[in-house]
């Protein structure tokens, strides 16, 4: 099989950099990442530096994933050497217990870290972990529940628990999960729209009226998010539609509905043309997006919505 | 009727499973809409021709949800087909039971189809080579879901299905699969995935 190097014809610079660019943005591609995590470790090792241990750590959480446990074995082997006490090594050496499902010794691993250092998130989050590997959900969330009542700033956790939540339907704490990440993060749509869904999930005349709040918050702070924009039309529509309403709000609904309708369609169409000039440029999509960057998507295609005295 | 998968549908749902093995997926069969049924027909199985890749992640939000199978019954109804099934594939390995998402799904598909049927995939015997079918298939029976014995009958040509999945997936086609998330984060994803659909052709 060609290396990496050949098939896309970069240097190993590039490869750290793709490496270090996966890392900072936290992408789960492990596949791709021990493909050229692989071929530099074993080809250009010397060129690295310093960089090589993150690399190391890197591929070897990739490996797992990858069930490559011989490569993730190397670069456990070599972090060993280099940082022989480390308790970040140990819970690598956790992890790779973890993926081999040998959990009464990584829990031991952990276990030992926090004997000597009780404050160490890392080791504790791998617990919890192993909770839901097991399908230990309830016990999970408690353990998960009690970490946060320590690491109250942990955002990483905060999400986990509510996705814990949402998977066992309890999507009112799901929901007070998410508000705690909103808080932090005002300006992050993604949060707006998690929370929105699981308003919308839980139902109820209420919950949809919020949820149809959180949808257009969510636009508004990233005009080009589709979820948002189809959950607004769905809020809307179902609010519209609830014989429960007074006629102010379901004719107030219907009007957000359809600017949300419209604004679809010509998302639709926009992509339908787009669409058709990539089947014109004989089917090879990647590269004929390559050449339609979009540049009506940058002017914002989604209109900011009728100027309105109330939010929608 | 119990129903049969065609190579498509059988091999686009383990591109799926294969695209993210760290999480739970699910997705959508559709057969093609037969005229009048005739009432000794209940023998004869539905065949289900393809499949349309859902969600990846978290299966349990509704709203999105409702928008899939919205704008899939619209697709559906332009192409003569009808939506007969729901597959899903838990987070776990080890765990491959339905769970109240596939049978609200279900329970919604059974509105439209009576003979809706959920298919589960097994991630333990989840291989390249795909020996064996690995989907479960549940029909609902007396309100509740049971399972039946999956035999090379479940397919319309168990060796065919077999031989492309495990080609595609050695090439490695389910990073080119796309599912409905895919289009909500870009909409000029096509969830029909016309490309991996021509691969399939090509390999019959």
């Amino acid at each position: 099989m060609a290396s990496v190097s050949e098939m896309y014809d970069v240097g190993w610079e590039e490869m750290r950099d793709k490496l270090r660019k996966w890392r900072e943005e936290n992408c789960r591609n492990s596949e791709q990442i021990v493909d050229v995590g692989e071929e530099l470790i074993s080809e250009h090792a010397s060129k690295l530096g310093d960089d090589i241990w993150i690399i190391y750590e890197q591929v070897m959480i990739a490996a797992l994933d990858c069930s490559r446990d011989d490569l993730a074995l190397t670069c456990l082997q070599e972090l060993e050497k280099q940082f022989s006490d480390s308790h970040r090594v140990k819970r690598l050496s956790g992890m790779r217990l973890e993926a081999l499902e040998r959990y009464d010794e990584a829990n031991k691993d952990y276990d030992a870290i926090l004997q000597d250092d009780p404050t160490n998130t890392a080791a504790r989050k791998r617990k919890i972990s192993i909770l839901k590997a097991q399908g230990k959900s309830a016990e999970a969330i408690r353990e998960l529940n009690e970490y946060l009542e320590q690491f109250v700033g942990d955002q990483e956790a905060w999400h986990e628990l509510s996705e814990l939540y949402i998977n066992e339907h309890d999507y009112g704490k799901a929901a007070f999960c998410l508000e705690e990440l909103m808080m932090t993060n005002p300006h992050n749509h993604l949060y707006c729209e998690q929370y929105a869904e699981v308003k919308y999930t839980q139902g109820g005349l209420e919950n949809l009226e919020l949820s149809r709040k959180y949808f257009a918050q969510a636009l508004r702070l990233n005009n080009r998010n589709m979820r948002a924009l189809f959950g607004l039309y769905m809020s809307a529509s179902h609010i519209a539609a609830s014989p429960k309403v007074s006629a102010k709000v379901k004719k107030d609904n219907m009007k957000y509905a359809a600017w949300a309708a419209t604004q679809i369609n010509r998302a639709y169409k926009y992509t339908d043309t787009l669409k058709r000039h990539i089947v014109h440029l004989g089917g090879h999509a990647e590269a004929a997006m390559k050449q339609y960057p979009l540049p009506v998507f940058d002017s914002g295609w989604l209109v900011a919505g009728p100027r309105r005295t109330n939010a929608p | 009727m119990p129903i049969q998968l065609t190579s498509q549908a059988y091999c686009k749902m383990l591109l799926h499973a294969a695209k993210y093995p760290h999480c739970a997926v699910n997705g959508l069969l559709v057969a093609e809409k037969t005229k009048e049924k005739k009432k000794d027909s209940h023998s004869e199985p539905v065949l289900c021709v393809d499949c349309v890749p859902l969600f990846h992640g978290t299966l349990a939000l509704a709203p999105m949800l409702e928008v899939a199978l919205t704008l899939i019954d619209t697709w559906c109804k332009e192409n003569n087909y009808i939506i007969a099934g729901y597959y899903q594939a838990n987070e776990r390995t080890k765990d491959s039971r339905p769970n109240q998402v596939a049978e609200k799904v279900a329970a919604r598909i059974s509105e439209n189809f009576s003979d809706a049927a959920i298919v589960m995939v097994d991630n333990s015997r989840l291989t390249m080579s795909c020996f064996e079918p690995i989907v479960v298939i549940y029909d609902h029976h007396e309100n509740k879901w049971k399972s039946r014995d999956v035999t090379s009958d479940c397919f319309e040509d168990w060796s065919e299905a077999q031989k492309i999945t495990s080609a595609l997936l050695e090439g490695r086609s389910y990073e080119n699969l796309i599912d409905f998330d895919n289009h909500l984060d870009d909409l000029r994803n096509d969830w029909t995935n016309p490309v991996i659909n021509k691969s399939v052709l090509d390999l019959c």
